[in-house]
């Protein structure tokens, strides 16, 4: 899926590159299209399902393409339907992210069930995998004095949980020369599908360990901290610090152990 | 005639004067980063530069901004000069002795500007450590 995602959007690219051609032999182009970067350093995202291991961040990249209308950034591509002074449209193309914390799972004999009652006997143990989503959506990016506004709203086109996702993102940044500073805050309402297909367990699923456990919709919470110092025209500092709260329903599952997700990261980083 | 063989046998000497006390100036500016965005698109800068030359002679500061000299010190072989600017574009100082075409020494001040008109370059994605 991921490289069927990669590939459509190196077509993409090659595709807008050659209509933009003759444009660019004409117009001087004062910004790159590319925007690649790479931060090395430590850091760890909490992972809030139980038997799992937080996420660990030691190498960071950032690769990211920029036409007229077609865009890549970081595995999302997105197609820019409208552009004017008040707000930028775009198409985009996703993977959910609510799969990454399934990648990082533990097989444990356990001889308590989740609700801490003892077994008659030890018995193997894992979280349920789940699948990967391919979302499309529309996103929507305003900004101005008073900061910058990111509004998007993605439906499952790929039939993995046929759910959709509403978000929502404020931040603020105030810069000092090399020191930038930007808070931000958010939220993102997750549909009872989504919700269900990520944080549920199905009746096929439940065990004597976990049982079944439908979740509804719901609202996840994140506050952020960027912190970064330019130490160069190419070298900088970089210092991140995120919460997100998940939503009830998702955080009363059984198969979670944690209702948030902490993450941070520290390092230094290059831009090209 | 023999003013002409002592300006043939000078000349060279002197060229040498000039590229001896070119690889013997130093020129330091601080600082050489302005940074920009949208809210700030210029820098408003106190530049300190400071130079030292191998030898004592004529030397003159020189920038971007103007074709005349920042300042010229004759018979020394340091100097410094507090430059305050709002920059906007990169530009360089540099330093030259008697032949004002020769640059002895240059420093460039970049600006660099972090914001894009561009909106989508400052998306959020689930790229959690984004360095913007």
């Amino acid at each position: 899926m991921f490289r069927r995602l990669t590939q459509l959007a190196l077509l993409l690219l090659a595709l807008d590159a050659t209509l933009c051609l003759a444009e660019e032999e004409t117009e001087e182009v004062t910004e790159s299209r590319w925007r690649l970067g790479a931060a090395l350093g430590y850091g760890v995202r909490s992972n809030p399902l139980v038997q799992s291991d937080d996420i660990p961040i030691i190498v960071d990249l950032d690769i990211a393409w920029f036409g007229d209308r077609w865009f890549f950034d970081n595995g999302d591509l997105g197609l820019t339907v409208a552009d004017n002074d008040a707000m930028t449209a775009s198409l985009v193309a996703r993977v959910n992210s609510d799969r990454v914390f399934f990648g990082n799972t533990d097989t444990r004999f356990v001889a308590f069930d989740l609700a801490g009652m003892p077994l008659s006997e030890a018995v193997e143990f894992k979280v349920p995998d789940r699948d990967y989503a391919v979302e499309l959506g529309v996103e929507m990016l305003a900004d101005g004095p008073w900061g910058a506004l990111q509004l998007s709203a993605f439906h499952d086109v790929s039939g993995t949980h046929e759910g959709f996702e509403l978000y929502a993102n404020y931040s603020y940044g105030w810069r000092n020369q090399r020191l930038y500073i930007e808070p931000s805050i958010g939220a993102s309402y997750k549909s009872a599908d989504l919700n269900n297909y990520y944080w549920g367990v199905t009746d096929d699923e439940a065990n004597v360990v976990v049982g079944p456990y439908e979740a509804e919709a719901g609202i996840n919470w994140h506050v952020r901290l960027m912190v970064g110092y330019q130490l160069s025209r190419h070298w900088g500092l970089s210092l991140v610090a995120e919460y997100e709260r998940i939503n009830d329903e998702a955080a009363a599952s059984p198969i979670v152990k944690e209702p948030d997700v902490l993450g941070y990261f520290a390092g230094v980083t290059y831009r090209f | 005639m023999r003013l002409l063989v002592t300006l043939a046998l000078l000349l060279p000497a002197l060229a040498l004067a000039e590229d001896k006390a070119g690889d013997d100036m130093r020129l330091t500016v601080k600082p050489v980063l302005c940074i920009t965005d949208n809210r700030n698109p210029s820098c408003d800068m106190s530049f300190l530069v400071v130079w030292q030359s191998g030898e004592t002679g004529y030397y003159c500061l020189f920038n971007n901004f103007t074709e005349a000299p920042a300042r010229c010190w004759s018979e020394e072989r340091a100097g410094r000069l507090s430059d305050d600017r709002i920059v906007r574009e990169n530009f360089s100082y540099w330093m030259t002795g008697s032949d004002p075409d020769s640059r002895l020494a240059e420093v460039t001040v970049e600006v660099l500007r972090m914001d894009s008109d561009d909106r989508r370059r400052r998306r959020r994605t689930r790229h959690v450590w984004s360095i913007n």
